[in-house]
């Protein structure tokens, strides 16, 4: 019973050192937010809309084009002045610039020959989004070809634009239907806010991290011989070694924990099941902690360690699908991904917020994941140990 | 000049031996590189690619032939018709041969032109991307045109227009009348393709912890005592921070030319000519480095500045697009433009695409204006690292 109480009180003190150490409010508190926030005003809405910057006065011609880009292409209209179109399209910043002249738009609404200039962006995006502006200047136009198409016999416009109105209501137009066996859309399906999927994948990029760099506290603890003091005291080398390994559980858990808490209050993102979530969240954890036992023992110098540390998170982190969806993967890359803790949390998170998943659905991902901790942890104890003996 | 050369070159000897500058500048950087290229590389290429479409259409149907002939003359990239039957068209697109398969019923140019309800079905293929995306889009005007054809043809009927009249006119119902037409722009790129944006935004972000390693070494001097020592020696003091200043200028040219090099090398992508990008990381890396002398005057302790240095290096980083790109319009745009990290970036967007020194003007006056107006407010700023 002691000796569990020693090991508990030795990884209170590591939470509490993290916790104390002001420098991490930034990158603890304040930072996975800010990243979750970001992610989720880039990424979160229907998947890409054409971006189309209009340079040009109110008139007649812009309004009709506009109308068309945004009611029937679904495009996000912005309006700025013809040079900053011009570097906006060239930076990429928006995908398609048109620029309207005062007298192409009084050519337009005098019924004659009139003329946009079309500024298309290099990017793929940039390519379909070309694609919304042609079908958008038709439309546009639509309506006065049929006037011209009409008007040979003398009929007045007010006419044919009555006549063109009821027929509109009248002819059923052709439709098409997209079936789309789109794999993509089906796995993102169930998640519920614009929010999910980035705090999701923040959580397990920061817990992560979180972890490695506080590892800089355990070199600190053998570097002042905190470690060895501690070994002096009726305490044996397992508890001291427990209690170290549990402190680094604590930090990572917590981080997970705070990001969590946070993202529901805040943005109100939905995590499926709680109870599950920190089950993934825990045994993520103990990869984490057992991780960052392995490298606050091997490495003798804090400014390393954190480099390394956030070097191999943020790797870590990209190729487990924390950066950019793993759905979005290739297929040899996606199963090269899973040599990462990260991508069995992301699968194993995505079951639970997604689709709703039971314990034994997630079982071989937290079985992996157990598996990669039970490694680093009984790692990272043996090189602890051997650490003790070590001169810094 | 000996002394300051003294000075640089023994803080330059420690930091080298000292692992932590080599990890910051140059593997980090670098493994970063390779995974967000690895990762980015295939899902965001910036060519569309050649593609194939299978059409269903019944057989002597004028407008269903249209779909056909039209995909087929696409300019801005390659489109594969295939003429195949219905179940085909179906199988193929969802087998992933075809990138979408495209059903046109029996009897679609009469129910067009009699305006009776009819539905075209485009099955599109698993992974079809853009490219799919930009059929569907030509596919969708080309009905929009038949139906407004068919609303003009049946406007000419209630105009009494004879049956034999009503047909030319649903076909001058897109042709005729006044043109408003498309013409394309003049544009001058300056955009880096992905890859390179990977490689200038890494190089970018760890500069400005690579910068660090040399100004922010004044407070580890005065915390260990060293500080006050040299200043004892017989030479001008501010020698001692322009020695730090250069250290960190030196470690910031090499980490940044040498991550470049390799970017280039490793993933083939180009920044245009040598002398403008030299130009642009003297210029990013004086920024950085007058950026560093802020955070020695602000933090008092060496965790301090290491935790600021931190800070501005992920948010000015983020905020210049090292992990993906920020876009913003109005003025927000203008505040992250004065980010040296994003100017940076632009400005090897600039030279990438045949730029010379006369066009990347405003990205260098925002870098040089940065360092300017940092190494002004350092001067000003009460030192709270000398009040320990």
């Amino acid at each position: 019973m002691r000796g569990i109480r020693a090991t508990l009180a030795i990884a209170a003190v590591e939470l509490r050192r993290f916790l104390a150490d002001r420098s991490n409010i930034f990158f603890v508190f304040i930072f996975p937010l800010i990243l979750v926030t970001v992610i989720g005003a880039s990424f979160g809405d229907d998947g890409p809309t054409a971006k189309v910057a209009i340079a040009g006065g109110d008139t007649e011609l812009r309004g009709d084009i506009v109308e068309q880009l945004t009611e029937e292409q679904s495009a996000q209209v912005s309006f700025a002045g013809a040079d900053a179109i011009r570097e906006q399209v060239a930076r990429g910043r928006t995908d398609v610039g048109l620029v309207i002249r005062d007298e192409q738009a009084e050519a337009f609404a005098d019924g004659e020959d009139a003329e946009v200039s079309v500024l298309v962006g290099a990017g793929a995006t940039s390519q379909v989004a070309a694609q919304s502006v042609n079908a958008a200047v038709a439309g546009a136009n639509a309506r006065r070809e049929q006037i011209a198409a009409l008007s040979d016999d003398g009929r007045s416009e007010a006419e044919i634009s009555a006549a063109l109105d009821a027929a509109q209501e009248e002819v059923e137009p052709a439709t098409l239907t997209v079936e789309s066996d789109d794999q993509i859309s089906e796995e993102f399906a169930g998640l519920a806010g614009q929010f999910d999927q980035g705090a999701a994948s923040q959580l397990i990029l920061f817990v992560f991290i979180a972890s490695l760099t506080a590892s800089a506290t355990l070199i600190q603890a053998r570097r002042y011989g905190v470690v060895g003091r501690v070994l002096s005291a009726p305490i044996t080398t397992t508890q001291t070694i427990a209690g170290q390994a549990l402190g680094r559980f604590a930090i990572a858990a917590f981080q997970g924990l705070y990001i969590i808490v946070a993202t529901t209050l805040l943005f109100g993102v939905e995590w499926g099941s709680w109870l599950l979530a920190l089950v993934v969240l825990a045994f993520f954890a103990s990869v984490a902690a057992g991780a960052a036992m392995v490298l606050g023992s091997l490495v003798d110098n804090e400014g390393a360690a954190g480099g390394l540390g956030i070097g191999f998170g943020l790797v870590l982190g990209a190729l487990g699908g924390c950066m950019y969806p793993l759905e979005f993967f290739g297929d040899t890359l996606r199963q090269v991904a899973h040599v990462t803790p990260h991508a069995w949390a992301y699968d194993a998170m995505a079951e639970v917020q997604r689709r709703n998943a039971t314990l034994l659905d997630i079982a071989p991902d937290l079985a992996v994941l157990a598996g990669m901790a039970l490694i680093l942890l009984v790692a990272g104890a043996w090189a602890l140990r051997r650490s003790m003996s070590r001169a810094m | 000049m000996g002394a300051l050369l003294t000075m640089t070159a023994s803080d330059l000897r420690q930091r080298v031996r000292d692992r932590s500058v080599i990890i910051f500048a140059l593997v980090v950087p670098l493994a970063l590189m390779f995974v967000f290229n690895l990762v980015f590389g295939d899902a965001t290429d910036s060519e569309l690619q050649p593609t194939t479409v299978a059409i269903s259409a019944p057989a002597d149907d004028q407008l269903a032939s249209t779909f056909g002939d039209v995909l087929g003359q696409i300019d801005d990239f390659e489109v594969t018709v295939e003429e195949v039957s219905a179940s085909q068209a179906r199988s193929r697109a969802e087998d992933g041969e075809v990138d979408v398969g495209l059903i046109v019923p029996e009897g679609f140019t009469a129910a067009v032109t009699s305006g009776s309800e009819v539905d075209v079905t485009a099955v599109e293929a698993e992974d079809s991307g853009l490219e799919g995306q930009v059929v569907l889009s030509i596919v969708q005007s080309l009905l929009q045109q038949f139906n407004d054809g068919a609303v003009a043809a049946s406007a000419g009927l209630e105009l009494g227009l004879s049956p034999a009249e009503l047909g030319q006119v649903a076909q001058e119902a897109a042709t005729e009348g006044p043109a408003l037409t498309l013409s394309p722009g003049e544009l001058s790129e300056e955009q880096l393709s992905p890859t390179a944006s990977t490689v200038a935004g890494q190089a970018g972000l760890f500069l400005l912890f690579t910068v660090g390693f040399g100004v922010l070494g004044l407070i580890a001097e005065r915390e260990q005592g060293t500080y006050a020592r040299l200043q004892s020696m017989p030479m001008n003091p501010r020698l001692i921070v322009v020695a730090k200043g250069l250290v960190s200028f030196v470690l910031g040219v090499v980490a940044t030319s040498a991550l470049l090099t390799f970017g280039a090398l490793f993933f083939d992508v180009g920044f245009g000519s040598v002398l403008v990008v030299g130009v642009l990381i003297v210029a990013v890396v004086t920024a950085s480095t007058s950026l560093m002398f802020i955070v020695a005057k602000l933090a008092s302790t060496a965790e301090q500045a290491g935790v600021a240095q931190s800070i501005l290096a992920v948010s000015l980083g983020l905020a210049g697009g090292a992990f993906f790109p920020i876009t913003g319009t109005g003025l927000l745009a203008r505040v992250l433009d004065l980010n040296p990290i994003a100017a940076f970036t632009r400005g090897l967007g600039i030279s990438a695409n045949g730029g010379g020194l006369a066009d990347i003007g405003a990205p260098l006056l925002i870098m040089v204006g940065f360092a300017v107006v940092m190494l002004v407010v350092s001067t000003v700023l009460p030192d709270r690292s000398a009040q320990t």
